[in-house]
C-alpha cells in the first residue's frame, strides 16, 4: 500500500462544497492511464480506450470501417462512476453529462451524448442493431445511482487524439451540488494506419 | 491548501506541499485506502414505491418464449445485460451460483440481453457457461419499457409482480444476504413488508 502510495502523484482540488481528490495512473485492468476523482460519497474513474480498441469494437458491432473511424478518433475514455456512499454516509446520487464542461485550449464546451450522436447515425443510414449497441456502450447522460450502485460505459469528448483537456464535472448528493475539475486529461495517440507514426 | 502542477506522459501530478501538508496529503490517501477496503455487505436497494413490472414476451435460447406473467408467484431477479459489459460479465459467474441455490426455491433468474443476437450470446455462454434463462430483447424495446439507461440493471420483482428492489452495476449474487434477502421475499403477500 506505501509503495503505492508514494509512487502516486496527488493534489487537491477546492470544488464547491466538497474537497476532491484527483489522481491519474495506470488501470490495473486496462493497462492504460486512468484520470480519477474521489469525493466523499463517489469515485468517478476515466480509462483511455486505444482508437484501434474502439475501431475494433464498433466494426464488431456492425459499423461501416469510416463510421468506426469517425469514433475511434474522437477521443473515447471508459467511464466508471460509483456511489460509494453505503461505506459512509449513505445517499443517492445523480449527474447529467449536459452540466460537464469540457475546457480545451481557452474554449469550453459540452460533452456529446447519446442523444447527440443518434441523429448523426440516422443521417449516416448507420444499421438499427449497431445503433442500439452504439446507444447502450455510451456512459449514459443522466443517472440516480443509489448507495453501492455503480456503471460503467464510454464518453466520447469530440476531440483529436492526443488531445489535453480538463473536465470540469458535477454531480449533486447530500442535498448539495458539486463540482470538480479534472486537469490534464490527455486523449490516446492515434497510430497512422499508413506511417506507423503516433498522432 | 497543497499546491499542485503537472508534468510528464499523461499529465501525471506531481504534489508539492511540505509538512503539514504532506501529512494532510498521506492521511488522506490512506483514509482512502482503508475506506476501500471496508467493503461492508451488498445489499439490494429498496424503490421508493413499488411499481407493476412490465409485461414482456420475448424469446430466448432455441427459440424458447419467455413471458414475465408466467412467473407470477414467484420472485423474480430481472437483469439486463450485454456481452460487452464488463461488470456485466463479472457479475454471471456469481449470478449462475445463486441460480443453483435458488432455482428449485420460488426464485427465477431471467437475464435479458440487450441489443445482440443468439449467436452472440451463444459465444459467450461458451466463455461464461449459465444455465438460467437468457431471452433477446433485439430491438431494445423492453429495456426501454423499464426505463433502464446503463448496464448492468437488476430489477428485483415479488410474487404479486411489483418491481420492489433495484440495482445497477454488477453484485457477487451468491453473497448469503443477498440469497437470505431473495428467498425472504417469497413470503410477501402485499408490496414491500
Amino acid at each position: 500500500m506505501w509503495n503505492r502510495t508514494l509512487v502516486s502523484a496527488f493534489f487537491l482540488i477546492m470544488s464547491g462544497p466538497v474537497q476532491a481528490v484527483v489522481s491519474t495512473g495506470i488501470d490495473e485492468d486496462a493497462k492504460l492511464p486512468y484520470w480519477e476523482i474521489r469525493s466523499p460519497g463517489i469515485s468517478l474513474r476515466l480509462v483511455q480506450r486505444l482508437p484501434d480498441q474502439t475501431r475494433g469494437y464498433f466494426m464488431a458491432r456492425g459499423f461501416r470501417s469510416e463510421d468506426a473511424e469517425v469514433i475511434a478518433r474522437s477521443c473515447v475514455f471508459q467511464t466508471i462512476f460509483r456511489n460509494e456512499s453505503h461505506k459512509t454516509r449513505p445517499d443517492a446520487v445523480s449527474y447529467n453529462l449536459k452540466e460537464w464542461t469540457v475546457l480545451q485550449a481557452g474554449h469550453e464546451r459540452k460533452m456529446k451524448t447519446r442523444e447527440d450522436w443518434e441523429p448523426v447515425w440516422q443521417a449516416k443510414g448507420v444499421d438499427h442493431a449497431a445503433r442500439i449497441a452504439f446507444e447502450w456502450s455510451l456512459f449514459p447522460t443522466r443517472q440516480v445511482y443509489r448507495p453501492g450502485d455503480y456503471n460503467w460505459g464510454m464518453s466520447i469528448f469530440d476531440l483529436r487524439p492526443g488531445t489535453v483537456f480538463d473536465l470540469r464535472v458535477s454531480w449533486r448528493q447530500y442535498g448539495k451540488n458539486h463540482v470538480a475539475t479534472i486537469p490534464d486529461i490527455q486523449c490516446a495517440p492515434d497510430i497512422h494506419p499508413d506511417t506507423g507514426a503516433m498522432q | 491548501m497543497c499546491a499542485g502542477y503537472t508534468s510528464g506522459y499523461g499529465g501525471y501530478a506531481v504534489m508539492v506541499c511540505n509538512g503539514f501538508r504532506i501529512f494532510l496529503c498521506h492521511f488522506l490517501l490512506l483514509l482512502t485506502y482503508t475506506v476501500s477496503a471496508a467493503e461492508p455487505g451488498q445489499t439490494l436497494p429498496v424503490v421508493p414505491q413499488p411499481f407493476p413490472a412490465p409485461e414482456f414476451s420475448l424469446k430466448g435460447e432455441g427459440g424458447k418464449q419467455y413471458r414475465l406473467s408466467d412467473f407470477r408467484g414467484q420472485v423474480v431477479l430481472l437483469n439486463f445485460w450485454a456481452t460487452w459489459c464488463p461488470p456485466c460479465r463479472r457479475e454471471m459467474p456469481s449470478m449462475e451460483r445463486a441460480w443453483k441455490i435458488l432455482k428449485d426455491k420460488g426464485v427465477v433468474i431471467l437475464a435479458i440481453n440487450v441489443g445482440e443476437d443468439e449467436d452472440k450470446v451463444f459465444e459467450f455462454t461458451g466463455q461464461y457457461p449459465v444455465s438460467f434463462p437468457l431471452p433477446l430483447d433485439l430491438d431494445a424495446s423492453v429495456v426501454r419499457q423499464y426505463r433502464v439507461t446503463g448496464l448492468p440493471t437488476t430489477y428485483i420483482i415479488n410474487p404479486k409482480g411489483l418491481i420492489t428492489h433495484r440495482t445497477m452495476g454488477s453484485r457477487d449474487w451468491d453473497q448469503a444476504d443477498i440469497i437470505k434477502q431473495l428467498l425472504d421475499m417469497r413470503q410477501q403477500k402485499q408490496g414491500v413488508e
